[in-house]
């Protein structure tokens, strides 16, 4: 049986030593209680002798080394006897002759890399990869892994803990959402400085405007007015926005709006509105590009199979998001029909809760409003929204002969979190979007 | 009103209710010819004779199983358990017959007895006749428990325990029996589920029971002379518990204290802490609830070590100045 070689335990609270040198080199004859090697701990350098006679191999560590008490760093063998095929020594097995330091390359390590068993011990609990650990020496060390670890702690995390961790009592919490104080801004004169009622009450309420003497109507930001401003700064903060615009001629779509109205109005149905067309169109663009039609939600991209349209409707006090369900499935006439019953019980506050649930995309119409062009904020957990212009008469050159004509022009801004959509990707999308405003056959393709 | 003792309140709510009901009857060890062990049943057995002052071997569960029969059967049994650690060996009689009666008839039976136990420390009675166990009976559903701490609320909770359908554990604290208070003569109840608030007060409040209270209200009045104002709020009856009671002092003064003489470990002080902290008192608290409760440890015989046992008045004051100050 192979005799281990242990790194030993001097001191009580010793839990660990570094090799200072081998004395003694892999395949070397050794006798009973020979030196092998010398270790240092925090207090002292210790001889390591041979537990038996025998030839030492699988040399697990070389100087330098930090290694745990009790761990097995060498092995020593009677003549005959070979290595078992451990995971620990899988290497060594065969050869006695190998280097020191490519033998501590253990099983989990990838290849290429070159680490202390400790370091990747500490990688592993720290869950950091060790081949991303740099290092100045020949092996990553465990300092080397604490450094990295350290520096993977960005300055905002920590202060993102720091300050959720503020100790309060309840009714200093209380108080401190009562009357509006942050409780970052009081200091606590309790046990452990943690705050009490009497704290937050101490502290004088910053006034809001510059002279406490100015009026004003203070409309407290309550139900669906909170709502979206939650929504809207969570969208503002989490998604990096990108914003693309295009401008299209929207000749061809008035003429065809013009004959879906002669229909509509012939079999009794009411009006189709610009924003129904627009919502076709942008169902057929979705469908052929399927990254604009997302939503990114927690480690995963989730490319949905329905197409459905949210139009956003402003209300008296506020803004809700209707949404035409399956809007790729459903005619010019269908799609004006739903929006009209959609926008209408809008206003009324009728909407049930699941025709405003589901979205996977948005689109905001500020054209009757006269604006040339906007950019909106994407409306979560969806990953686009287009923001649609006013449409404007004006002078544009319309051939390669520099032919100057009066065309309706209308601009279309996309709004895309960035994180999933790429420029490229948001252009493509607006430039086949284009391409079906301007020429609306090719929905019959 | 006259000024009269707990024990004498408790005795004059036994006699009043035998002369008016003569379905009331006391069983029990020593209660005839001794007049009980702390002199409760003195002189009864002259007046009602020993039909009705029934003396038992001493043999807790026949005290216990003879006082649920008859009252399963209508009669109005009081039942004395010398000493409250003795309950211990009437658990099943009491926790799985009496307080289960009612409900596993479906209503059909009543059970309408009282059992009353002298609890806790003070008289060198050592680990075996010390104990404080209502933390123990609150635990069985079917149980009301009542620990009155004056000779007022002993007589009064005691007619509504006698009148009550199903059985009540009425723990009197050995040290009351000696104490004074005013009484009325005549009957009166007090309901059960109303706790009292025994001192008002806007920067504490002590929720506690039996012995506890009147030590709590004698270091209140000497704090109050430093502008310490501690409120004291005595439930009375810790099944059924009046929580709104304690919810509207909670909210009032921000701080909690519990105070009982029974162990601190999964006693009841943790049960009104959990009451405020899922309560909308939760919100008013600014510091952390306490308890001041018995140790963890058998009552021990040595008196120094009997006192340093149960919470004593200088605890209580070091316990309130520290929480008032705002040491936790």
């Amino acid at each position: 049986m192979p005799v281990p070689v242990i790194m030993p335990k001097v001191d009580m609270d010793q839990e660990k030593a570094t090799i200072i040198s081998w004395e003694k080199n892999e395949g070397d004859e050794v006798q009973y209680d020979e030196t092998i090697l010398t270790v240092e701990t925090e207090k002292v350098a210790i001889d390591v002798t041979a537990p038996a006679a025998g030839t030492l191999v699988g040399i697990l560590y070389k100087a330098g080394d930090v290694v745990p008490v009790a761990t097995e760093i060498a092995y020593i063998l009677k003549p005959g006897e070979t290595l078992p095929n451990t995971p620990t020594v899988q290497t060594q097995a065969s050869t006695t002759t190998q280097d020191p330091a490519s033998v501590a390359t253990k099983s989990p390590t990838p290849s290429a890399v070159q680490a202390s068993p400790l370091a990747l011990r500490v990688a592993e609990e720290l869950h950091i990869p060790i081949q991303d650990v740099p290092t100045k020496h020949q092996k990553i060390s465990k300092e080397d892994v604490e450094v990295y670890a350290a520096s993977l702690k960005s300055p905002e995390q920590n202060s993102i803990v720091s300050t959720d961790k503020i100790a309060a009592t309840p009714a200093a919490r209380r108080i401190s959402r009562e009357i509006g104080i942050p409780l970052s801004s009081v200091s606590g004169t309790g046990p452990s400085d943690r705050i009490q009622a009497g704290d937050v009450l101490r502290v004088e309420k910053p006034s809001p405007a510059p002279s406490i003497d100015r009026q004003a109507e203070i409309v407290p930001l309550v139900g669906m007015r909170a709502k979206i401003a939650n929504k809207m700064q969570a969208s503002f903060q989490d998604a990096p926005h990108i914003a693309e615009t295009i401008e299209v001629d929207v000749s061809r779509l008035e003429s065809l709006k013009a004959r879906l109205n002669d229909v509509a109005a012939s079999n009794g149905k009411g009006k189709v509105s610009l924003t129904a067309i627009i919502v076709k169109l942008v169902a057929w663009a979705l469908e052929r590009h399927p990254y604009i039609n997302t939503s990114l939600i927690d480690e995963n991209i989730y490319l949905w199979n329905e197409v459905n349209i949210g139009v956003a409707t402003a209300l008296e006090n506020g803004l809700i998001v209707p949404v035409v369900h399956g809007a790729n499935r459903l005619s010019f006439t269908e799609t004006a029909e739903k929006i009209n019953d959609l926008s209408q019980r809008a206003r009324q506050g009728r909407l049930e809760l699941t025709e405003v649930q589901r979205g996977t995309f948005t689109i905001s119409n500020l054209g009757m409003y006269g604006i040339n062009q906007f950019r909106a904020i994407i409306n979560p957990p969806e990953d686009a929204i287009l923001a649609v212009g006013t449409v404007t008469r004006k002078p544009i050159v319309i051939d390669d002969k520099d032919t100057i004509a009066v065309r309706p022009m209308m601009s279309l801004t996309l709004s895309a979190d960035h994180r999933v959509i790429d420029g490229v990707v948001a252009a493509k999308f607006l430039s086949d979007l284009a391409s079906v405003i301007e020429h609306p056959e090719l929905l019959l393709e | 009103m006259p000024e009269i003792t707990y024990v004498e309140a408790i005795r004059s709510a036994l006699r009043e209710e035998m002369r008016r009901d003569e379905r009331v009857f006391i069983i029990g060890e020593d209660i005839g010819r001794y007049g009980g062990a702390f002199g409760v049943t003195t002189g009864m057995l002259d007046e009602f004779g020993d039909k009705r002052i029934i003396e038992t071997p001493i043999s807790e569960p026949s005290i216990i199983g003879a006082a649920v029969g008859a009252a399963v059967v209508g009669m109005r049994p009081i039942a004395e358990i010398m000493f409250m650690d003795f309950t211990l060996l009437t658990l099943d009689q009491i926790g799985n017959q009496a307080a289960k009666m009612h409900y596993m008839f479906g209503g059909k039976a009543t059970v309408p007895m009282v059992i009353r136990m002298p609890g806790g420390s003070g008289t060198g009675a050592a680990a075996q006749h010390s104990q404080s166990l209502e933390t123990l009976l609150m635990h069985l559903p079917g149980l009301k428990v009542v620990t009155p701490s004056t000779p007022y609320d002993a007589k009064g909770l005691l007619l509504t325990a006698i009148r009550d359908l199903n059985p009540v554990c009425f723990i009197e604290h050995k040290l009351l029996y000696k104490t004074k208070g005013e009484v009325p003569e005549g009957e009166y109840t007090i309901p059960f589920g109303v706790a009292d608030i025994k001192r008002d007060g806007t920067d504490l409040t002590i929720v506690s029971n039996g012995i506890m209270v009147r030590k709590a209200l004698a270091v209140a009045e000497r704090l109050a002379q430093e502008g310490i104002n501690v409120e004291i709020i005595d439930p009375r009856t810790l099944v059924p518990l009046d929580s709104e009671t304690i919810i509207n002092s909670v909210i009032k003064t921000g701080k909690l204290l519990v105070i009982h003489e029974a162990c601190e470990t999964a006693g009841w002080a943790g049960e009104i802490m959990a009451v405020i902290s899922s309560s909308r008192a939760f919100d008013y608290l600014d510091a952390p609830m306490r308890r001041l409760t018995g140790k963890n440890v058998p009552i021990p015989y040595n008196r120094v070590l009997e006192r340093a046992a149960v919470p004593q008045e200088e605890d209580i004051e070091r316990e309130i100045r520290a929480i008032v100050k705002g040491a936790y």
